[in-house]
């Protein structure tokens, strides 16, 4: 592989923040109508009633929780598997970080709303947080949906500036080259950045705290999110092994979504020279990892359940395992052990189409696998007499898309305001892997960098 | 003074005839939901009585079992609700208030009895089905988890008719819509608390049981098997 | 004109046109509650009489102040009135203790129903469209009052035919006075649940022509043949009451309870055991059962007391009913038949009960004499814990006994044009729904050139009426009642209108009274009296000197603490009138096979319709509470279905829901099926009730109506229509059908859930 010079990288990295294509625009339109029409349907439930989504006695969550459980996990994608890569240095890490940090952030805005997409009365979702108010009662805190709303905020704020941080210098290169309104904006982004040696090191401290302080963050969002299941008394939900194994599922989901980012940016934005088959498959094995390790906890599952042979649970697990479910819940086997494990375990087919092929069956299988834990154990819980179905409406299946649509949409826009890929991260890298001659590395501004004496060891 | 409102069910009494079921509908201003919510599972009874098949044909059997809530001494409900619309109130009932429920359904997750029904929509009635409503009950809006309250309104007002005149309250001076209206007289209600009055007397007997135990909600509700 | 002024004046408009428009009963409701006492927000108690099926229940309505849109002179309007709110059962009431079953409960749905006609109506369309004017309710008589003729001189008798609902109360009485003053046939009673039968044989077995009591609450052994006595049956209310006492209400005995039908109704669900018989041949196994009793000399035959010639000749045994025999007819076990026949005479006092399906085939009488002989064999008859008739109230006024015609007769009379039928009342019957097709109802009642109906609301009968002259709601009336059955005292229940007219509406025999007095001369010397409040105040007079539950030294006295009470009942010693000694009753012993309508080679099920727990003949199905009360048994709402044994579904390939087409010789139907355990192979089970085509928004249009596949087959002796005795033939449509099913399964912990 012939490196990129500095110029180069710089060209093409920031060519998305310069030129928008009409097919940019074209995508940017599909997707902004399904976001507007998923807009619509929420208008409409909140207008007619939660009555329009399929939910029922005693299912009494369905699609939206899934969704939420899901954008939640997707979120793992990117701070914590970058955190994890940066604390454990990882060189190859640095195409890959800034993506995965966006994910995080926009699936976390995602999921997020879906707690209040799902309320019976969503205008007064700002009861679940705890303000002095004049009816003079604090929040339940007891419940886990109130830990969850801490979590989230608290992860949230996390990722943001997980995210914002590392961007800072690359928010002052392409203030120095934009010209006009943008460089304002630029301007305040890049916080007064000039690379001076303080700066810089600064900058070093505050992405290692916060590396550190995002990984308990990580683990316990998604752990609590598990503990809305858990705690309650319901078969199947009422598990120790929740906490982990929503949180290997998190990771799991993520770095698959990681990947499908990952190979759309590079065919759309043509990084082949950054995001190049190595990464896919570094990446493609750890979520081999993943998938096995997904495997373990399910197998535990319902080995544990299917021994215990406690009818309340064996009732929910039959309906996975030859009831109503049996279709989905192999389906689900099929996407995220089969697959994987055919594709990523054999070098061969560890291409980038093989990652990517792989990584949207763990999309999907993950998915399903949210739905399959929350929708049988409601449907069969306990009383034999109340068992119910569920199916959805064309409300959630919109809602459902259309943040699909909005995922997109949000990391096209960011793609358009924000290098896609860290610069001076890349060409720190390229300096000391060596494989790139040392001139290369003058940047925009390079008699600063290069003074800077903590340069030489960032994250050393 | 401390108590424990509680109610018995006898199992080997109770013939299926769902007078209770129609009677809560009364008392308590539950919506019908008509045929289409009702396919879609949505029905408001705070009161069903399950039946459950036994053997086949021939030989066949059926089991009737009403249940409400159970106003659990240790409910799953109360801990999940974010907002304490659900909580418990000092005489053990698990109260609901409905101002403050802002759906997010998940006490009728945590609820092992599923119990607990939801306004899908807001109720309709058509006038002048209007003026059967119990001016003492307030009517729920869409979005809000309701459920037995063992016909709180009933209970407050003997409370208080009792803290006027300065009466104890007698064992059996309050009943329940359904408890009242019972043609075999299946269900009694009062106080656990008290050992003399007639439903602890009851849930001493060795036909005692409850529902789930082994959730561990600790009910309220104590059923008494039927002997056959 | 503001909100205030304007209730200020439509209250006090419409209290005039109450007083008006309504015979005046409020001032017997102003002396007894005051309207102007009602403290808004706090209750009052009213008490009443339930009408919702023939039991007559005593209840506590309770009245609240609101607000209500009322129609005054065809106009509405908003006032501020007592409503009633809730309906309880009356504590003191013998029949059913202050207890109360769902159909009572839902009441108020019918005063408050919005289907409910809200003043007189005058066809303007085609008959049967629908299509109505209001007019005033002095046009309303006037109309009905040309339309009476009064019997020629000639001794030809008056064209005028009468057909109501069975009323034992004095509105049945006033009709009489009023049909006998225009030279007309006497009233024709119709309910699709006739007791027909069992009256027939209880009169020639016991004497009483009525219906029976059990003192269940003191009875260690039910046998039931067929009836479903704690749910649609006789007096549900006092039955449930009485079985709850039998189960639990003795510390030292609990009685059991063997349920004998082809089909697992509600009352079969409880019992200890449940036995199948082949539909018809109960009458072979309660003789069985006697067969036993006798040749293994378990009762002693003076035990029958006063009842001992039912069984006369009986001390030879029953040579033609051994076990083995009975066994090859009923399909019941020979052991089975010896353990029961054992187990009855060994927990004395034992009762057998005989209702339902069973009278119901063309030898239903014959089962009806054989289980009351068996009765007679227990030792049962007027015993503790046995069956007891309920005694009349000491009410002169109330015997009017004629004998009348059935609605089939009638019908056929209407099509041959003999007896002439020019004018036809009708109040709260409904024989276009509840009857088979051969009868040709709809015809018939087609060529009758008027028909004025009395009722509240518009269904498939009274939308052929040229004129409807509503009547009042039972918690807006004046209401008595005299229970049939389900006490051992004699009552008579009575109650003032808990509330005011909501609707512009009149209550049907003041409705009577305004017409006879319209017409004048012998038809108002024949019914003197000015409102139906005062028919019953002068009746009631005649109770003050009997001992009973209310005592007063003034008339009037005596009228206010009876309204209070709720009724009058006698203190007396618990027990039916001294049985009548029979001469000769009919022998038991000869049962007749039962006939069916159909090949079984070519309509293979038998087709069991039965009595909804929800809508009862379907009188209930315009109310939304019992729509949406899940059937206890299958737990259906909002809809109908065929129960099907799950082996016979499986060899026709049919699953639950599936659109199944049920034919006999006399129509089809279709609807979903129900696989339920609790029906034999052989046949097939149908809740009567839903298939209304006319009868308010939430009935009209939902399910199908079973009766309307039945064949006219009758039961000789009484002439009654034997519901049970069709046979039909069940096809797969290949599509399903609407089934809304309250219960998520069918079983608690199936077996397959665990694996060990």
């Amino acid at each position: 592989m012939v490196a990129p010079s500095v110029e180069q990288l710089n060209q093409e990295i920031l060519r998305p923040l310069a030129r928008t294509s009409w097919r940019y625009y074209l995508t940017a339109g599909i997707l902004g109508a399904i976001v507007i029409a998923a807009i619509a349907a929420f208008i409409y439930q909140v207008y007619a009633g939660i009555g329009v989504s399929g939910l029922n006695r005693p299912v009494f969550w369905g699609f939206y929780i899934t969704d939420f459980v899901f954008w939640i996990g997707i979120s793992h994608a990117g701070t914590l598997i970058s955190a994890i890569l940066r604390l454990t240095h990882a060189g190859w890490r640095r195409p890959v970080t800034r993506c995965a940090e966006a994910i995080t952030v926009f699936a976390l805005l995602i999921g997020a709303s879906f707690p209040i997409i799902h309320l019976g009365r969503p205008y007064l979702f700002f009861w679940l947080l705890p303000y002095p108010s004049e009816r003079g009662i604090w929040p339940n805190f007891h419940s886990p949906l109130l830990w969850d709303a801490f979590a989230i905020t608290t992860y949230l704020t996390g990722s943001t500036i997980f995210l914002y941080l590392p961007t800072i210098p690359d928010f002052a290169l392409v203030r120095d080259k934009a010209r006009g309104w943008r460089k304002k904006i630029y301007h305040v982004l890049s916080l007064g950045w000039k690379g001076t040696p303080r700066q810089w090191h600064r900058l070093e401290m505050a992405m290692r705290i916060m590396a550190v302080v995002i990984l308990p963050v990580a683990v316990s969002v998604h752990t609590i999110v598990s503990w809305d299941f858990a705690m309650p008394p319901v078969p199947m939900w009422h598990s120790t092994a929740f906490g982990p194994y929503f949180v290997a599922g998190a990771i799991f989901s993520g770095i698959a979504a990681l990947i499908i980012a990952m190979a759309v940016l590079r065919k759309a934005f043509h990084l082949e020279q950054y995001l190049t088959p190595f990464h896919f498959d570094k990446l493609g094995k750890l979520l081999l990892l993943m998938s096995l390790v997904w495997g373990y906890f399910i197998v535990a599952e319902r080995m544990t359940v299917w021994y215990g042979n406690e009818s309340p649970e064996m009732a929910v697990y039959w309906s996975s395992a030859q009831g109503r479910f049996t279709h989905l819940f192999w389906f689900m086997v099929f996407c995220n052990l089969l697959v994987p494990f055919f594709i990523l375990s054999i070098k061969h087919f560890r291409t980038i189409t093989g990652t990517v092929i792989a990584s949207i069956t763990v999309v999907i299988g993950m998915w399903l696998e949210r739905f399959l834990i929350i929708v049988p154990s409601l449907e069969r819980k306990y009383l034999p007499y109340t068992w119910g179905s569920y199916r959805p409406t064309w409300v959630e299946i919109t809602i459902t898309a259309g943040t699909f649509a909005a995922m997109a949409l949000l990391y096209m826009i960011f793609s358009k305001l924000v290098p896609i890929i860290s610069i001076w991260e890349l060409k720190l890298g390229m300096r000391d892997d060596g494989s790139s001659p040392q001139p290369a590395l003058e940047p925009a501004t390079p008699s600063r960098i290069v003074a800077e004496p903590g340069f030489a060891a960032p994250g050393k | 003074m401390k108590r424990q409102w509680g109610m018995v069910i006898d199992l080997d009494r109770c013939t299926g005839c769902e007078a209770c079921v129609v009677a809560c509908h009364a008392e308590n201003n539950l919506a019908t939901v008509g045929r289409d919510g009702a396919a879609r599972g949505r029905t408001m009874h705070w009161m069903r009585v399950e039946r459950y098949w036994e053997g086949e044909f021939p030989e066949v059997r059926l089991r009737f079992q009403p249940v409400l809530c159970q106003q659990c001494g240790d409910a799953p409900c109360e801990s999940v609700c974010p907002v304490y619309a659900t909580y418990h109130n000092p005489e053990g009932l698990n109260a609901q208030v409905y101002n403050r429920c802002i759906g997010t359904r998940y006490c009728g997750n945590a609820c092992p009895y599923n119990a607990r029904v939801f306004n899908f929509f807001n109720p309709v009635w058509d006038k002048p089905l209007d003026l059967q409503l119990n001016p003492d009950v307030s009517v729920r809006s869409v979005g809000i988890m309701e459920k037995c309250t063992f016909c709180i309104q009933r209970i407050k007002q003997v409370e208080i008719r009792s803290q006027e005149s300065k009466q104890p309250i007698a064992d059996g001076e309050i009943q329940p819509a359904c408890v009242q209206s019972c043609p075999a007289n299946a269900m009694v209600f009062g106080d656990l608390d008290d050992p003399k009055s007639k439903v602890s007397q009851l849930a001493r007997s060795n036909r005692a049981t409850r529902l789930l135990r082994e959730v561990g909600a600790q009910p309220n509700v104590i059923y008494l098997r039927s002997v056959s | 004109m503001d909100r205030r002024s304007f209730l200020k004046i439509s209250a006090v408009g419409s209290t005039t046109a109450a007083l008006d428009a309504c015979g005046k009963p409020e001032h017997h409701l102003i002396r007894f509650i005051p309207e102007e006492d009602l403290i808004p927000g706090v209750a009052v108690w009213k008490p009443g009489v339930c009408t919702q099926c023939r039991a007559g229940c005593g209840i506590r309505v309770r009245v609240m102040q609101g607000e209500a849109e009322v129609t005054r002179k065809s106009k509405p309007g908003l006032i501020s009135m007592g409503l009633a709110k809730k309906i309880e059962g009356n504590p003191e009431h013998p029949v059913n203790h202050g207890k109360l079953c769902a159909w009572g409960q839902a009441g108020l749905q019918v005063t408050y129903n919005p289907d409910r006609i809200r003043f007189p109506l005058k066809r303007s369309g085609q008959r049967g469209s629908g299509e109505y004017q209001a007019i005033s309710w002095d046009d309303a008589i006037a109309e009905l009052a040309s339309h009476l003729p009064v019997a020629g001189s000639s001794g030809s008798p008056s064209p005028v035919a009468f057909l109501t609902q069975p009323l034992r109360d004095h509105r049945g009485a006033l009709i009489e006075k009023f049909l006998a003053a225009l030279g007309a046939p006497p009233a024709i009673h119709f309910e699709f649940f006739e007791q027909t039968v069992l009256r027939r044989a209880n009169e020639l077995s016991f004497g009483h022509r009525q219906l029976p009591s059990f003192d269940l609450a003191n009875t260690n052994y039910v046998i039931s043949f067929g009836a479903d006595f704690l749910g649609t049956w006789n007096s549900p209310v006092s039955q449930n009451h009485s079985y709850g006492e039998m189960r639990q209400g003795r510390t030292e005995q609990r009685g059991k309870f063997v349920q004998v039908e082809p089909h697992m109704s509600q009352t079969g669900a409880n019992a200890d055991e449940w036995v199948y018989a082949k539909p018809g041949t109960e009458g072979w196994l309660a003789l069985g059962l006697a067969h036993v009793m006798i040749s293994e000399r378990l009762r002693p035959a003076q035990a029958a007391g006063n009842a001992g010639a039912l069984i006369e000749g009986w001390s030879e045994g029953l040579p033609d009913y051994t076990p083995e025999k009975v066994e090859r007819i009923t399909g019941v076990e020979s052991g089975r038949i010896q353990r029961l026949a054992r187990g009855s005479a060994a927990h004395s006092p034992a009762v057998a009960v005989i209702g339902g399906a069973p009278l119901a085939h063309t030898n239903g009488f014959s089962n009806a004499l054989a289980v009351n002989a068996l009765n007679a064999l227990l030792g049962s008859v007027e015993k503790p814990g046995g069956i007891f008739f309920t005694p009349r109230p000491p009410m002169p006024s109330l015997s009017t006994s004629r004998n009348s015609a059935s609605v089939r007769t009638l019908c056929e009379g209407i099509l041959k044009g003999s007896p002439a039928v020019e004018t036809l009342l009708v109040f709260n019957a409904n024989p276009v729904f509840a009857s088979p097709p051969a009868w040709r109802v709809q015809e018939a009642l087609a060529k009758v050139p008027f028909i004025a109906s009395f009722g509240s609301f518009v269904d498939e009968t009274s939308v052929l009426s040229d004129l409807i002259l509503p009547d009042h709601s039972y918690l807006e009336s004046w209401v008595d009642n005299i229970p049939e059955s389900g006490t051992t005292e004699a009552v008579v229940s009575l109650a003032s209108p808990a509330m005011l007219p909501l609707h512009h509406t009149r209550p049907m025999p003041d409705v009577l009274l305004d017409v006879a007095h319209r017409l004048g001369g012998d038809m108002a010397r024949a019914v003197p009296w000015k409102t139906y409040a005062g028919v019953l105040q002068a009746a009631f007079e005649e109770l003050r000197s009997h001992p009973g539950s209310v005592t007063a030294k003034t008339d009037d006295d005596f009228w206010t603490a009876v309204q209070t009470k709720g009724g009058w009942w006698s203190n007396e010693a618990k027990g039916s009138p001294a049985m009548r000694e029979l001469n000769r009753p009919p022998s038991p012993t000869k049962i007749v096979e039962p006939a069916f309508d159909g090949a079984a080679s070519e309509y293979p099920f038998f087709f069991l319709p039965y009595a909804s727990q929800q809508f009862s003949d379907g009188t209930h199905a315009n109310l939304p509470w019992m729509q949406e009360m899940p059937d206890v048994i299958s737990t259906a709402m909002w809809g109908t279905w065929v129960e099907i044994n799950p082996q016979t579904a499986s060899r026709l390939r049919i699953q639950k829901g599936d659109l199944i087409e049920v034919a006999s010789q006399h129509g089809k139907l279709q609807a979903p099926a129900l696989l339920t355990p609790g029906i034999a192979p052989d046949a097939v089970a149908m809740p009567v009730g839903q298939g209304h085509e006319q009868y308010g928004r939430y009935a009209s249009h939902r399910g199908a109506n079973p009766l309307k596949i039945l064949a006219p087959q009758t039961e000789p002796e009484t002439g009654a229509l034997a519901w049970a005795a069709t046979r039909v033939k069940i096809t797969r449509l290949g599509k399903k059908g609407e089934l809304i099913l309250y219960a998520g399964s069918e079983r608690e912990w199936p077996s397959q859930f665990q694996h060990r």
